[in-house]
């Protein structure tokens, strides 16, 4: 018979304030029934009113872990992609948002960890730790982060340079990188706009990257984020089912 | 009392003598732990940070008794479903601290069946009861399969037996006695003797304590503040038992007595079933959301062993909520016979 084996909450230490800005946070059962719930209602509203399309799910893992990127321009980037990805993977999808933004306030931050099932990340210092205990996590728990390398939306829609920030998350990890495109986001909701208008919108997923191999220095960091970039691009240019 | 004036009715919550001397109690006791610390420490006769953490630990004291007593005095309704989100919490907690929230369906299947317990108090429906907590565990062990996953199949369904038992039958029991018409000396008495069997065994280990109880498990524990927590908690359950039923000095000693040994032994068993979980976890608390205490079954942990012994005890000597009408919802809902 196989030994009994705990691994206790990451988050058990932490007080219920302090848990949902946490990188450690893990959702407990209301929090994966919140997420199951927000992610049902996104779906709907993006099939209905934006008609979501997708394409390349072939492209993930069997299993997590992974470590999906794409382009960002918009709000509803990060509900697109939780809306496309496996639903059996729900309870271990974190998109990794900017702590400034999303976590600004008790409210907010409550909101995006609870519904979302978000994680913060510091844009400004990008703590080394903070990125130390995500590559923990990726490998030890399976699993997949939501990411947008970019940083910041983009305000005209191009895809512009990636940040370090997911090098260090992913240079030397034997974790796989999955690249996407998002088409029309930028059109439906951009950066001035207060809501969103219908209007089609299409994903498409790319061959998965490994950096295995690849130094967990500097050089390897910039070698990733010239890789992902480059893929993320030639997922666009290989087009997307939507024009 | 009619069935509905103990769901919902206050009125009738100082009836009896052993609630109002309780609340009483407790209240001077919070008052004495909020105002003494202060008053000592700016007399310079204990340390700053001494005073500081008993007035956080008192602070939380303060929380705990009105999330506990105000539903309890409130209605039976109240008291279960405060005891229903008490059980709940415990159970996140456990499944928190042993990973085994991560196992989505026998977290959900547990949950279910901890719920079922719950309803079953709620309507007062004791073939309901005891069924939910006999099959309880087969469910459990029959929703788990449905993952197909069989690595680690029989640490995740122990959990969640385990987690199921203790945390949802256990204080399941404890509900249940909100079925009889005399509950709220019958809940405040238990609840107050189990968490001052605690306290007396602190301190008779503190005054008295030589010799080491049970080391490897719990370093602190002492044989003396085992042995001085029995007699008081038996004294202690003596004069209330003896107050709450009547003629209950001369016809009632010896279960009292009894029940007041019970109470103590397995109070301190339950302290000791969460030091071993504890010690095996790895882990100091199994929560952080009492400040000053650590987890709710960090505090509540004697109360698990507890309350099924006692409410079968206490069931076979006297009975509980017999005189009250049995299937409150499902009789009208069903037809069953109320």
């Amino acid at each position: 018979m196989k030994d009994f084996e705990y691994e206790p909450a990451s988050d058990l230490h932490l007080a219920p304030g302090e848990r949902s800005t946490s990188v450690l946070r893990e959702p407990g059962l209301i929090g994966a029934a919140a997420h199951r719930v927000t992610r049902g209602v996104a779906r709907t509203y993006l099939k209905a009113a934006h008609r979501l399309d997708v394409a390349g799910l072939e492209h993930l893992p069997v299993e997590p872990p992974c470590v999906v990127i794409a382009n960002h321009t918009s709000h509803l980037d990060a509900l697109a992609l939780m809306s496309a990805l496996p639903a059996r993977w729900c309870r271990r999808t974190y998109p990794l948002a900017a702590g400034d933004v999303f976590f600004e306030s008790p409210r907010r931050a409550s909101w995006s960890s609870l519904c979302l099932n978000a994680l913060p990340v510091d844009r400004e210092h990008g703590r080394r730790h903070a990125i130390q205990n995500l590559r923990d996590r990726l490998g030890r728990q399976g699993c997949v982060f939501v990411l947008f390398p970019e940083g910041t939306r983009s305000a005209d829609g191009v895809l512009h340079e990636f940040k370090l920030g997911l090098g260090m998350l992913v240079a030397g990890a034997a974790v796989p990188v999955v690249p996407c495109w998002i088409d029309g986001a930028h059109r439906c909701w951009p950066r001035d706009r207060r809501w969103p208008r219908p209007g089609p919108l299409g994903l498409r997923f790319g061959p998965a990257l490994h950096f295995d191999d690849t130094v967990n220095r500097r050089r390897g960091w910039e070698d990733v984020v010239s890789a992902c970039t480059a893929a993320v691009a030639a997922v666009r240019d290989g087009g997307c089912s939507r024009p | 009392m009619t069935s509905l004036e103990r769901l919902i009715d206050p009125r009738f919550a100082f009836d009896n003598p052993v609630t109002v001397g309780l609340v009483c109690v407790a209240v001077a006791l919070i008052a004495l732990g909020l105002v003494l610390p202060g008053v000592l420490k700016k007399a310079g006769a204990i340390q700053a940070e001494l005073a500081d953490e008993v007035f956080v630990r008192s602070r939380s004291w303060v929380v705990l008794a009105l999330l506990i007593g105000v539903p309890i005095l409130l209605g039976a309704a109240w008291a279960i479903a405060g005891l229903f989100v008490l059980a709940v919490l415990c159970y996140a907690e456990f499944a928190r601290a042993t990973g085994l929230f991560r196992c989505f369906r026998v977290t959900v299947s547990a949950a279910g069946c901890i719920a079922l317990v719950f309803f079953a108090v709620l309507d007062h429906w004791f073939g309901l009861f005891f069924a939910a907590v006999a099959l309880g565990p087969p469910v459990i062990a029959a929703v788990a399969i449905t993952a197909d996953r069989p690595d680690g199949y029989i640490q995740r369904v122990a959990l969640g037996v385990f987690a199921f038992l203790f945390m949802g039958a256990g204080l399941g029991h404890l509900a249940y006695f909100a079925n009889d018409a005399d509950y709220r000396p019958m809940l405040l008495s238990l609840i107050a003797a189990t968490q001052l069997n605690d306290v007396f065994a602190f301190l008779c280990g503190k005054t008295f304590g030589r010799r080491k109880l049970i080391p490897n498990t719990s370093p602190g524990k002492t044989v003396a503040g085992a042995v001085g927590a029995v007699i008081l908690t038996t004294l202690l359950i003596y004069v209330l038992g003896g107050f709450f039923l009547p003629d209950g000095f001369t016809r009632y000693a010896p279960h009292i007595i009894g029940l007041g040994v019970m109470l103590s032994v397995l109070g301190q068993l339950g302290d000791l079933m969460l030091s071993s979980i504890k010690r095996d976890l790895g882990v100091k608390d199994m929560g952080t959301t009492i400040p000053g205490h650590g987890g709710l079954l960090d505090r509540f942990d004697s109360l698990l062993l507890v309350a099924p012994a006692v409410f079968h005890y206490v069931a076979y000597f006297r009975g509980v909520g017999e005189n009250q009408t049995p299937h409150l919802i499902t009789g009208p809902l069903l037809g069953l016979p109320g």
